[in-house]
């Protein structure tokens, strides 16, 4: 059986998060802020870094929620609602506020996911039995290794 | 292989600190930080309604087409009327769930479990008194005369179809259909149930009638001691009354020989009380005042304790100037967003074809007009409540004596359930009169029998059928089905004002009226056996009735409605102080020829009689006085420049609200009996009865070893309300326009937002503004007036006119949430008339359609499917 990291390709950081910003909004039409943590994690599949994962699980996330807030501002008053929403604590005129509070805690549900996810797996390839016939090149073996160390 | 085994739970962290902190109630924000999520919170509240829908509704027998006005008002076009019924049912949820949640909880006492325990005393208040538990009964003799009485059938089908159509949305609410307000507070509504409508009907006859004006008599009258004194300054009968009925106009006793409700009845009144019989004291006075206070407190959504308010009149075709009668209705009650009021049309051919107002969650219409008649409502204020002490044995508290027996009482037992406090309980005790109130409170210390013995009874209480009487209403066709309808209003009664396309004009003071055997009931007595208590009723053919009266119109502001010197009854109760009803009845027996543009103008009229009565004597004490003072000059110079409309752009109002507080003070200094003592100050007529007719014993003071006279009094009073004006408004005198401090500012349900914020007129006035000073805002605050107002001219039914305070939508951010304010808010100076929305009544779907073809006008369009 092959590991998860070889089954997988390696995206560069900008395509990487372009593709976790659109499983983000997929994810997100659900309705569920949870599903964030899982397009991190689908993110992390496609790097090797701890690092990577996060950040780009961070970035995807936040253009994600950036973008569906852009059309929510136009088409369903997000301002108003943000503005209304603060509101309640007293505070007026920083409705903005509140969607960047909303836009960071997507972005760190991203990049939490993305973090979980890279370990998740690095432990089930740690898990899974070497290969005989492996047709990797010694080449690729120490890439995949320098890449798998945590950054942290 | 550790190492990852370490990464991985280091990466758990995160993800469950984020967990925790977005689900985590925040403050008010029980729902957790996980609403501000762009999708599945609080923002998918915002869009907006799709011009087209189709909706599928289970358990409809055919297509209901639904047609929105510009004003977000449905008009329902159904084959039948469960169809109707259902539809309406769905709207209602759809645009004011919360609202139906917010206010059935509250009746049911079972508030604290939305809001958390800080609303446990209102939990046991309206668990105390019984509203689940009389909806309860009241429910079950609807089910077990179903099969017996169309009507009541008929009532239980549109209930049936008004829950299927409420739960249908339940069921199907999505994310972007969830009121912001249970995201925020983190609540699931239930489905809603039959009872649910039952609860929230007997609240609507309990706050518009209910309270403890018995228990504050007696506190009253305890404490000032003087019987002669209390009868004159706190009169049943207000001086200078005006009342509703001109002319009593009786049924036949054959037709409706019952009681309204069909309860017992007796033609002949019963022989008056011994008042010897009525001892005071019976409550101690500690405990009475704990009573009060513990009442006062408790969340009240339609009782105004500042006074009652609601107007409504209606003049035949000989004084109209289209020759048709022209009815006129403004219920004035506590202002909220959203509003009391839901507007609806429902159109089945050849059953109902009715239009006018609803309670979300209710199926039917309180006020309105049908494609015959024209109805509207006021509270008719009548004593139907009254507290009987019962006796309790010394040596087991949970026995009362009655018939000569040592009786136990029943004991309910009750849970409160709170959001943060979990559960509280306590329990209820019930004698044969009715729930002990005192349960509410702990009686330790203040009584000697240390255990709840003030029973309660009212007529809501017992089986009533006041929605009965509005479906039969809402399909009345003539005078004949108006009577039928109201002979089941059997709450607490109200005035129903009536008008015709045949010309005729009526209004009954419905409900019913018990005959009181053994005790007045204007203070609590005891009641040891059943000889005393209310033991019949007035006939439902013999009630306050008026019908095409000579005079060619009738009027009702919540006065005392029927003369004392002619009426074969008598009932006592706490009336309207009379003004707006002085004003009303002055402007149509002033006018030969009425029109709807009048109509409106009075129905924005802001004269105060009251000022227009003692203004005159206040000015011409002071020009007696002779004294210098250039600030009171100046102050009297806005008295005698003042037409008595209470303008916002003026400073007279504003003088002259502090001058009726300061000549109260000044006059009645005989109640400051000790500084505790917290006595409410005799009504304004009263007032003005002492001035008019000069009653040197009230007008002096009797504090100073001089006797001085009236016009000594009324300059004291005005320096006094100068004073006192310097220290709430500041001193710079210019600056006191009655716009600057009289606002018009209603909450939120859940006080998330506000509607209005801007100045004000009226007070006591026709244009109605119940309002009380702020101390926070240096303001006064209006929180109730006409909540809904309403023209009908009876010869043009498809240009009737209404307007309410708030917008159809229960959602803040929808165009429909206060738009309806705004027309209702806006006074155009030149015509002198507030702003009134068409009622749109067209019959057919053909008409509406063809209407809007010629002049646009429908916003959406919703098709309900089976």
């Amino acid at each position: 059986m092959k590991k998860l990291d070889d089954v997988f390709p390696h995206f560069n950081f900008p395509k990487l998060v372009l593709v976790i910003a659109v499983i983000a909004i997929a994810l997100q039409l659900s309705g569920a802020w949870v599903t964030m943590f899982i397009a991190g994690a689908l993110g992390a599949l496609l790097t090797r870094r701890h690092r990577t994962a996060f950040f780009a699980g961070f970035i995807g996330v936040a253009i994600a929620w950036s973008a569906i807030f852009i059309y929510l501002s136009l088409i369903a008053q997000a301002l108003v609602i943000a503005e209304f929403f603060i509101g309640l604590l007293g505070l007026s005129g920083l409705g903005w506020l509140v969607i960047v509070i909303s836009v960071i805690l997507g972005a760190l549900l991203g990049g939490f996911g993305g973090l979980l996810g890279r370990s998740v797996v690095e432990l089930i390839d740690e898990l899974m039995p070497i290969e005989t016939d492996s047709e990797e090149t010694p080449i690729q073996d120490e890439q995949r290794d320098s890449e798998s160390e945590p950054d942290a | 292989m550790k190492k990852k085994i370490l990464n991985l739970g280091l990466s758990l962290v995160g993800p469950i600190a984020l967990i925790v902190m977005l689900t985590m109630p925040i403050g008010p924000l029980s729902g957790g930080l996980g609403i501000i999520a762009p999708t599945g919170g609080i923002f998918d509240v915002g869009y907006p309604e799709p011009a087209l829908q189709t909706v599928k509704l289970p358990g409809l027998d055919a297509n209901v087409e639904v047609f929105f006005d510009e004003w977000g008002i449905p008009h329902i076009y159904a084959d039948a009327v469960t169809d109707a019924y259902m539809a309406l049912g769905y709207l209602h949820a759809k645009e004011r769930l919360f609202q139906m949640v917010m206010q059935n909880y509250l009746a049911a006492g079972r508030i604290s479990e939305i809001v958390g325990s800080y609303a446990a005393s209102s939990d046991r208040y309206y668990r105390a008194i019984g509203l689940a538990r009389g909806a309860e009964e009241t429910y079950q003799w609807y089910l077990e005369n179903r099969d017996t009485n169309d009507d009541i059938a008929y009532v239980l089908d549109i209930i049936d179809a008004e829950v299927a159509g409420v739960n249908t949305f339940i069921d199907s609410m999505t994310s972007a259909t969830t009121p912001i307000e249970f995201k925020i507070l983190g609540f699931t509504p239930q489905p809603w149930r039959p009872l649910d409508i039952f609860i929230w009907t007997k609240m609507m006859s309990w706050g518009l009638v209910g309270g403890a004006d018995d228990l504050y008599r007696e506190y009253a009258k305890t404490t000032i001691d003087n019987d002669t004194m209390y009868n004159d300054l706190f009169p049943d009968l207000m001086p200078y009354n005006v009342p509703i009925m001109p002319e009593q106009h009786n049924l036949s006793l054959t037709g409706y020989p019952n009681s309204a409700g069909g309860f017992p009845a007796d033609p002949t009144p019963p022989p008056a009380a011994n008042l010897a019989s009525e001892s005071e004291s019976l409550i101690p006075i500690g405990k009475l005042k704990t009573l009060l206070d513990t009442i006062d407190d408790v969340i009240l959504p339609f009782e105004v304790r500042e006074g009652l308010g609601s107007n409504s009149w209606a003049v035949s075709g000989a004084l109209s100037e289209t020759g048709n009668p022209i009815l006129v209705n403004d219920p004035h009650l506590p202002l909220q967003a959203p509003s009391l009021w839901y507007e609806a049309h429902i159109a089945v051919p050849g059953v109902i074809d009715v239009t006018g107002v609803s309670f979300p969650g209710i199926p039917g219409f309180v006020i309105g007009h049908g494609d015959h008649i024209a109805w509207g409502m006021t509270a008719a204020g009548y004593d139907v409540l009254d507290f009987f002490i019962e006796q309790a044995n010394p040596d087991n508290d949970s026995q009362y004596w009655y018939n000569g027996a040592w009786r136990e009482f029943e004991v309910v037992d009750e849970m409160i359930h709170t959001t943060d406090e979990g559960d509280i309980a306590f329990e209820v005790k019930w004698s044969v009169h009715g729930p002990c109130i005192d349960s509410v409170m702990d009686t330790f210390d203040l009584d000697s029998t240390q255990s709840p013995n003030i029973a309660m009874n009212w007529t809501g209480l017992d089986i009533t059928h006041e929605i009965l009487a509005l479906s039969l209403l809402n399909k009345a066709k003539n005078i004949t089905d108006y009577y039928d309808a109201l002979y089941w209003w059997d709450s607490p009664p109200h005035n129903f004002i009536y008008a015709d396309d045949e010309g005729h004009i009526a209004i009954t003071a419905a409900g019913r009226y018990p005959l009181r055997t053994g005790y007045i009931g204007d203070r609590p007595v005891q009641a040891l056996n059943d000889s005393v208590g209310m033991l019949s009723n007035i006939p439902y053919a013999y009630i306050p009735r008026s019908v095409d009266p000579s005079q060619g119109y009738l009027q009702s502001a919540n006065q005392r409605s029927y003369d004392p010197e002619t009426y074969g009854y008598d009932v006592i109760g706490p009336y309207d102080i009379g003004y707006r009803g002085r004003r009303i009845n002055y402007l149509l027996n002033t006018s030969s020829s009425v029109s709807m543009d009048d109509m409106k103008r009075w129905q924005a009229d802001s004269v105060d009689v009251s000022a227009q009565w003692i203004v005159p004597y206040v000015i011409d004490a002071w020009n007696a006085a002779g004294n210098g003072n250039a600030t009171v000059q100046l102050a009297v110079d806005w008295l005698s420049d003042w037409d008595f409309s209470m303008e916002t752009d003026i400073q007279a109002p504003t003088l002259w609200r502090f001058l009726v507080d300061a000549l109260k003070y000044e006059i009645f200094d005989e109640l400051r009996i000790t500084p505790d003592a917290n006595l409410r100050t005799p009504s304004t007529p009263v007032l003005e009865r002492v001035i008019r007719e000069n009653e040197n014993y009230y007008l002096d003071d009797h504090s100073t070893g001089d006797v001085e006279t009236r016009d000594e009094i009324l300059t004291r009073a005005l320096f006094r309300a100068l004073d006192e004006m310097v220290l709430k408004l500041g001193s710079n005198i210019t600056d006191w326009y009655y716009g600057n401090f009289h606002v018009i500012h209603f909450d939120h349900l859940a006080s998330l937002t506000v509607i209005g914020g801007g100045p004000h007129r009226g007070w006591n006035t026709l244009n109605r503004a119940v309002s009380s000073w702020d101390n926070e805002a240096g303001q006064w605050r209006v929180v109730a007036g006409p909540s809904w107002r309403m023209v009908i001219d009876m010869g043009d039914i498809e240009h009737a006119y209404g307007v309410y305070t708030g917008g159809q939508s229960g959602n803040m951010f929808s165009q429909h949430w206060d738009d309806i304010f705004d027309l209702w808010y806006a006074y155009d100076e030149e015509t002198e008339q507030y702003g009134y929305h068409l009622m749109r009544f067209y019959p057919t779907l053909t008409s509406i359609a063809s209407a809007d073809l010629s002049e646009p006008f429908v916003e959406r369009r919703i098709t309900f499917v089976p």
